[in-house]
């Protein structure tokens, strides 16, 4: 049994629906779950403005349509699973603490900022700031597992200090920036400067590419934990090549005007 | 030269973030023209010429003349309406007049944002994220002996701060003027500002971040690689002199251009120079400062910070203020398509923002203010003419480092000020929220009571 919303009017201007998440919804009847109020702008309205609505008393979502002016779905949300069908907007999963989001399509910037656990898989594009600390906030991410199987924007990581996001294609500029702990795995080509400010925590890079001078290179070798990290990854459907499992990496310390504790693994072809 | 002259004192000029207060400006008052502007540099001289009365309406509806009281009254009904509205501009006009424009955006729950927003917007960001340590011009003038200027141009966009402000003047501690100050200058390319400077740095372009981090390196006293040189196009050699200068100096200074914030990296960079100037402090005094553009931007900051707590990119529709940048921020919300009505206050981003959200901001219904006709008071709904924040109406306008001064308006316009009507358009719009809720029944939004 699900609940299933299916978008069936757009709104013209931004719907915030933080609303929109199993801790809210459902212990709720259809009846119930059409009168929750979602903003739009800065008028309230319900769900039911918007969302065609089957389903009652799940922990289990299903969305379907063009989301991508909708945000702050799954906001804070602690157990159950949302599955999207299409794009969605920003701030999806922010602050989320436990469950599981699917994207069939791409989401807008903010994804699953200042997350505390849970997981959300992407299977298109994000934006920016995907796991990012939320400007004037101290930390990103305090764990949990973001896959994006696309490519993302800048800032991936934004001072994240647990937890685990992969970008299955590019990532943009200042991947990791101030990051303190955690790791970030990126399949294909970084944007520049990456890790700057970094204190502790891994970057790894399936590319080449160009650190900024306060990165040391430090030696060649084989990780063995990310072997573990890649297996798991080629089980989603992320492209994994074996060399890579096996592989040896290059291995840059930093960033060296902060503890220089931090690491960038680039794959040694 | 007709015989009703009047000479103002102290008179201010609001051209640019330096507002240079010792103006004297001879007013011929029969032809309500400035004829001269001492001490004025040329574009503050162009400024106070410019700026005469020509004649028009004062307010026009869809391009037609309208009375001004139901001009007010259908911008007042149009913002009121929407669901997500805007407020943009701000950076020309008085303290007074956006104090007024942030109570109208609370009151309709919109979204304010200044023109902070695409020029400095990435410093203040950075400043949130980083810690600024800060001064005024006057500490500069009398202590400062090292000042470098990072990706601008001073002498083209604010002639009179070297003059007036950061190198030649003789301070305090600074008696002999330039010869007492060393003058970095970073740029991109040779500008009019490189005579100036007795260091000049030309780092190549995209590379001003790569540059501040290995200088924040060398201050921390870590190596950097020879290969900076063929990153940046600075030599370390030259480098680690210039940080030895700066690690022995007095008292220095760094100034952020707009080179560094509307280039790759945005508020990284400024971010990069700001934690340069806090790693500095480990040795000697040192500060950074963005310099700002237009005359009353950092009014504009300082303005919306007090009344929200955030200086731009800052929204009300949950009734509360919240912070966004790149949500909330003005070419974001129009090139997404998100805003549906929008005051324009000062400012013309139908002629300078990104396409998209110029023609964002000709499907939506627009209300503009302005002292003359713009792109945007070409689009707009309801169009207001106003007076010259400086020139015909006093007020406060902020001086780059945060120091308000008072306006000496020279002569009377026929045109209200923009205060005026925005304390009119609130007071409607107040009235119509009111309205609203009261209809709505009890339970729903309250609104707060009406502020001065
Ligand atoms: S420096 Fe700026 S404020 Fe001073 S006179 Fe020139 S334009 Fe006006």
């Amino acid at each position: 049994m699900t609940i299933s919303l299916s978008l069936h009017t757009q709104p013209d201007v931004p719907l915030e629906a933080e609303l929109i998440s199993p801790d809210k919804l459902a212990g709720l009847t259809t009846a119930e779950i059409e009168k929750q109020t979602v903003e739009h702008g800065n008028q309230k309205t319900t769900i039911a403005d918007f969302f065609t609505v089957a389903g009652e008393k799940s922990d289990s979502l299903v969305l379907e349509g063009d989301l991508s002016k909708i945000k702050h779905i799954g906001s804070g949300m602690s157990f159950g699973k949302i599955n999207i069908n299409g794009d969605v907007g920003a701030h999806l999963g922010t602050a989320m603490s436990g469950g599981e989001i699917v994207v069939e399509g791409n989401v807008g910037d903010w994804l699953a900022p200042e997350m505390l656990a849970g997981r959300v898989e992407v299977k298109g594009n994000a934006g920016h700031m995907v796991g990012s600390a939320y400007r004037g906030s101290p930390a990103g991410i305090l764990g949990g597992e973001i896959i994006i199987h696309g490519n993302a924007r800048n800032e991936v990581g934004h001072a994240m200090r647990n937890g685990m996001i992969v970008i299955g294609g590019d990532s943009g500029d200042f991947t990791g920036v101030n990051m303190l702990a955690g790791t970030i795995i990126v399949l294909g080509e970084l944007g520049i400067r990456t890790g700057a400010g970094l204190r502790r925590g891994s970057v790894v890079c399936m590319k080449n590419s160009k650190l900024l001078p306060t990165f040391s290179y430090s030696c060649v070798y084989q990780p063995t934990y990310l072997r573990l990290y890649l297996l798991y990854l080629q089980s989603l459907g992320l492209g994994i090549r074996e060399e890579q499992i096996m592989g040896h990496y290059e291995r840059w310390c930093g960033d060296i005007i902060e503890f220089n504790r931090g690491e960038i693994l680039l794959y040694h072809e | 030269m007709s015989e009703n002259i009047k000479i103002v004192k102290n008179a201010t000029c609001t051209f640019c973030g330096c507002v240079c207060d010792d103006m004297e400006l001879t007013v011929d008052l029969d032809k309500k023209q400035i004829i001269k502007a001492k001490n004025a540099c040329v574009l503050g001289r162009a400024w106070f010429a410019e700026h005469t009365i020509q004649e028009g309406p004062v307010a026009l509806i869809d391009g037609k003349e309208s009375k001004l009281e139901d001009a007010i009254e259908e911008a007042a009904q149009t913002l009121t309406k929407a669901k997500f509205p805007i407020t943009y501009g701000l950076s020309d006009t008085t303290c007074e007049a956006q104090r007024q424009a942030v109570a109208i955006t609370d009151f309709i729950r919109g979204t304010i944002d200044t023109t902070t927003s695409v020029c400095h917007g990435p410093s203040g960001l950075a400043f949130q994220g980083v810690g600024e340590s800060t001064m005024t011009l006057g500490e500069v003038k009398n202590r400062a002996d090292f000042v470098m200027y990072w990706g601008g141009n001073p002498a083209e966009s604010h002639p009179r701060h070297f003059t007036r402000y950061s190198v030649t003047p003789k301070g305090m501690f600074t008696p002999n003027g330039k010869k007492d100050r060393t003058v970095v200058l970073v740029d991109v390319r040779r500008t009019a500002s490189t005579p100036v400077a007795d260091i000049f740095l030309q780092v190549k372009p995209g590379k001003d971040f790569e540059l501040a981090w290995a200088m924040r390196a060398l201050v921390k006293g870590h190596t950097v690689d020879a290969s900076i040189e063929e990153e940046t196009g600075i030599s370390l050699e030259v480098l680690t002199d210039l940080v030895e200068r700066m690690k022995n100096c007095n008292y220095g200074v760094l100034f952020m251009g707009m080179g560094l914030t509307m280039t790759r990296g945005r508020h990284f960079n400024s971010g990069a120079i700001m934690a340069l100037a806090t790693d500095l402090n480990e040795f000697t005094h040192f500060v950074a400062k963005p310099v700002r553009g237009h005359g009353n931007v950092t009014g504009a900051d300082n303005v919306v910070s007090w009344q929200t707590g955030y200086p731009f990119g800052v929204n009300f529709s949950k009734g509360y203020p919240r912070f966004n940048p790149g949500e909330f921020t003005t070419v974001d919300t129009l090139s997404r398509g998100d805003a549906d009505a929008a005051l324009i206050i000062a400012s013309d981003p139908a002629a300078n923002f990104p396409q998209a959200a110029i023609n964002h901001l000709h499907k939506i219904p627009v209300v503009s203010f302005d002292t003359k006709e713009t792109a945007t008071s070409q689009l707009a709904h309801v169009a207001f003419r106003t007076s010259t924040y400086g020139i015909n109406t006093g007020g406060t306008a902020y001086r780059m480092d945060d120091v308000p001064i008072t306006l000496r308006p020279a002569f009377e316009s026929p045109f209200p000020s923009d205060e005026e009507i925005l304390t009119a358009l609130k007071k409607r719009v107040h009235e119509l929220v009111i309205a609203k809720s009261r209809s709505q029944g009890a339970g729903t939004a309250k609104v707060a009571a009406p502020i001065r």
